[in-house]
């Protein structure tokens, strides 16, 4: 593979999952601190429907044989104080890794913050991870469920997007995704009179 | 399903981005991701400013000239021109900064914003290099794949984000 063919196919890729990320309005700060408030649930809908679907297309290309697997490691310590502090910062930017690129393409200026913040962060890491990756990181095999139970993958993939479609054909009964957009596609469900209040001091 | 709709059912926008795991492991051979691209550019930068970077092994085999590398570059380039085609073609446009950060940080001082955000990008690619991968190759790539360590992984970042959104933020 080429570093050409790579970019080329990575831009055509990249233009697809940006359409998406903004036309589901996922990318939008007040989708995903809803989402994290536990108030709009429309990051949980693109998201497990992404894995639901990936699901079935990996059970399909891996058991027919065209494709092997990529899972990382599990390094549980890692992955509980990563997680944790990557959560922590979706919160407070709005935005994960790749929504923060979707929120610049679409216009919000505070993304080009996170962005370099993002930057300055993974150069960070790159600095301290000689010293991390004897502690914290400690080696970790490739385990997947359906190992574990005994199942062959695909089995596993199928069993995991049936249960995501149930969770979801629930999720969109309980709220609906398009009382969850807002007036403005932007996750803003506040009446702009709350709106107003919280930005102007009120008279005596 | 048009172009110029301003939103599309979160149903169909997820299956579209699910479909993207054919292309990248058929003819990139890796699982859709993110964050490992801020290494690849963050590193770049940083070997400029300072030479010995580079000879720190992990922003090494980041800021090799590897068709991997390049893709997620690329990959997290092209959302951003997605973004931007799908907002002009819907007439979708944003302010500089979304109303809810105003209640959501009790102020409307876009300085206040953009140093949360900055603060905010460093912890969120901190933590995902740690983890060794985000919302996109923990979350979406990692769990698709039944891997028990990105489930954990997928499991602490929403604690850790609704622990924050809850404790640090204003209700939206």
């Amino acid at each position: 593979m080429s570093v050409t063919f790579a970019i080329i196919v990575g831009i055509a890729m990249g233009v697809v999952f940006g359409v998406a990320l903004e036309k589901s309005r996922v990318f939008e700060p007040g989708i995903i601190v809803g989402q994290m408030q536990l108030r709009n649930f429309i990051m949980l809908k693109v998201f497990l429907t992404a894995v639901a679907t990936g699901a079935v297309v990996l059970a399909a290309l891996h058991g027919f044989g065209v494709v092997k697997l990529y899972p990382k490691a599990a390094l549980y310590y890692a992955d509980v104080v990563g997680g944790l502090l990557l959560g922590a910062g979706i919160a407070l930017a709005g935005a994960c890794p790749g929504t923060t690129a979707a929120q610049i393409g679409a216009g919000y200026r505070d993304a080009i913050f996170t962005l370099f913040g993002g930057l300055a962060g993974a150069v960070a890491y790159g600095y301290a991870e000689p010293m991390l990756s004897k502690t914290l990181l400690a080696s970790g095999g490739k385990i997947i469920l359906s190992d574990l139970v005994g199942i062959p993958y695909w089995t596993g993939a199928l069993a995991l997007a049936a249960i995501i479609v149930a969770v979801l054909v629930a999720l969109e009964r309980a709220r609906p995704w398009r009382d969850e957009l807002g007036d403005d596609v932007d996750g803003d469900l506040a009446p702009p009179s709350r709106a107003r209040r919280a930005t102007i001091v009120p008279a005596e | 399903m048009s172009l110029t709709a301003k939103a599309w059912s979160p149903y169909l926008a997820g299956v579209v981005i699910g479909l993207l795991q054919i292309p990248a492991f058929v003819l990139i051979e890796t699982a859709l991701g993110a964050s490992s691209s801020y290494v690849t550019v963050g590193g770049l930068i940083a070997a400029l400013v300072d030479p010995s970077a580079s000879g720190i092994d992990y922003i090494a085999k980041h800021i090799a000239a590897t068709g991997k590398n390049w893709w997620q570059v690329a990959l997290v380039a092209g959302i951003g021109i997605g973004a931007f085609v799908s907002m002009r073609l819907s007439g979708a446009r944003r302010q500089a900064i979304s109303p809810i950060w105003a209640r959501a940080l009790g102020s409307a001082s876009p300085t206040k914003r953009y140093a949360v955000a900055f603060v905010a990008g460093f912890i969120m690619l901190f933590g995902a290099r740690i983890a060794d991968g985000c919302t996109s190759g923990h979350g979406l790539s990692g769990t698709a794949q039944l891997a028990v360590g990105s489930m954990v992984a997928v499991a602490a970042m929403f604690a850790g984000g609704i622990a924050t959104a809850m404790l640090a933020l204003r209700r939206v």
